[in-house]
């Protein structure tokens, strides 16, 4: 037992993933070039998706890898190539003393209020015990969009395509 | 201890997953070795040349030879490059391409296969992270030839992705299951056989969608030789360049599995054992691809890229809807 936890697989994986997401999150926020971010950035998407699949949503976690750590990303390494000069210096600011304690101080805040909020949530019985999905996760998502949300899901794909067809307009119109 | 398919997890399963991934390792390293040596005799006899003959009989120890070579060779990091970024890249291209095998199907026992239930979704998710790979390498190379190869290389295996998963959506239409173990298993029960005969266009569009994908010849416009003195992977040496030609190969391995078990009936067939079946419609197809690559010239990049928006996906889109409205008919 580790904080109320038991120790099993599944904890042990939750924790290598949770480490993998928040060191990949802080080096994303610390490193100063933009591409060394996008690929930090990878390891926080390729993190969460372990979290979906440790949940049991595999369709869910697998569809995170495909959009965000293959399409995201690469539409933003595209973007910076295209754009941005690459190995350029960039200028790093000295932190004063002050603000570093300040920020300490305000992450410490935090991180205590979410803890004592986490712990003294109360669960729907015994979490561990549950199983989330009785059916593949496909048949329940299937289910759910093409039976139970067709028409907001109809609504939300003539969305995207009117706003697919509307940034092509406006990115043609110089011509 | 190898049928972790029906079997919770435990530790004596978890030793047979890694023992099993360390054994497809093997064999496909071996796989790939000599579907070097099979290009280059094939495309050499296709060309009226003799092809590699000097290293052990017929020439079959010349990739052994070329994989030591490269692996003794020194790994020179260019003074301009960004270290790091040039060390990880060739590693997160490798990465994938070994891991979208364990989904494929080898024999009817399931032996060395997950049983995912997304299966194929896994296969396609995790070959976009290996365009990263090469994106990066392209990118943190710091030479304009790698950096155009990259960007080509984007556009490209992003633009043929979207046809690649259409074409597959109509045999997930057919079978009902995304689990590449089941689509095998109704292949053998269907009323039209093999996908491939009631997915013929959706075939067709697969195989090109896949050789792009691949960035083979029709399609080799991120290396081309010629012009980009082998694009992304210019600067690269020895191990890091051994590197990026393995998950090449990999994945010319891995999507020939992908579509013998997705359009030619995977492990299914008469009178032989199951595996001797698979390697063979797998043989095939990766024949197919290099007499394509030994008759083809390669196609300008705006056609390219006009092939892939204005030809393949309304045809894929149109595949679909066909597949749809003949399952609700017949």
């Amino acid at each position: 037992m580790f904080f109320g936890l038991p120790i099993t697989g599944e904890t042990i994986a939750f924790f290598l993933l949770a480490l993998i997401i928040i060191v990949s999150a802080v080096f994303m926020l610390s490193l100063t070039n933009v591409m060394h971010m996008a690929v930090s950035l990878v390891g926080v998407f390729l993190g969460v998706a372990g979290v979906f699949i440790l949940l049991g949503a595999d369709f869910v976690g697998l569809v995170q890898i495909m959009v965000y750590a293959g399409a995201i990303t690469i539409l933003m390494v595209f973007s910076l190539m295209l754009t941005h000069r690459g190995l350029g210096e960039h200028a790093v600011r000295e932190v004063g003393a002050m603000r570093g304690t300040t920020t300490f101080a305000g992450i410490a805040v935090l991180v205590a209020i979410v803890l004592y909020a986490i712990r003294n949530a109360q669960w729907p019985g015994n979490t561990t015990a549950l199983q989330p999905f009785h059916q593949s996760t496909v048949t329940l998502i299937a289910n759910a969009i093409f039976q139970q949300y067709t028409v907001p899901f109809e609504l939300v794909s003539a969305v995207l395509t009117v706003a697919l067809v509307g940034s092509v307009v406006i990115a043609r119109k110089e011509e | 201890m190898f049928s972790w398919q029906t079997q919770p997890l435990t530790g004596l399963n978890f030793l047979g997953m890694v023992i099993g991934a360390v054994i497809v390792l093997m064999v496909v390293l071996v796989v790939v070795m000599y579907t070097i040596y099979f290009e280059r005799k094939v495309i050499g006899w296709m060309q009226n040349r003799i092809g590699p003959n000097r290293v052990g009989p017929f020439g079959l120890l010349q990739s052994a030879a070329d994989v030591f070579k490269l692996l003794l060779k020194e790994d020179i990091v260019p003074a301009n490059a960004d270290r790091l970024m040039f060390m990880i890249a060739p590693i997160i291209a490798f990465v994938p391409s070994f891991m979208v095998l364990a989904v494929i199907p080898y024999t009817a026992a399931h032996v060395f296969t997950a049983g995912l239930n997304v299966g194929v979704l896994y296969y396609i998710a995790l070959s976009s992270i290996s365009i990263v790979g090469i994106v990066l390498g392209g990118w943190a190379s710091n030479n304009k030839y790698s950096l155009v190869g990259g960007l080509r290389s984007a556009a490209q295996m992003i633009s043929y992705e979207i046809p690649l998963g259409l074409s597959i959506l109509g045999v997930i239409m057919l079978s009902g299951s995304l689990n590449l173990n089941t689509i095998v298993a109704h292949q053998a029960t269907d009323r039209f056989g093999w996908y491939i005969i009631p997915q013929i266009i959706g075939f067709v569009v697969f195989v090109i969608a896949a050789i792009a994908e691949l960035n083979r010849t029709p399609f080799d416009l991120p290396e081309a030789e010629s012009e980009l003195v082998a694009g992304y992977f210019t600067e690269y040496t020895g191990f890091r360049f051994a590197f990026y030609m393995l998950s090449e190969y990999v994945y010319v391995f891995a999507i020939a599995s992908l579509g013998t078990t997705l359009f030619l009936g995977g492990w299914e067939g008469p009178f032989l054992p199951s595996w001797l079946w698979f390697a063979l419609k797998t043989s095939l197809f990766i024949f197919f691809l290099f007499w394509v690559r030994a008759t083809m010239p390669r196609i300008r990049i705006d056609q390219l890229m006009s092939f892939a928006w204005k030809v393949l996906i309304p045809v894929a889109l149109f595949n679909i809807l066909l597949t749809g409205a003949l399952s609700l008919i017949l």
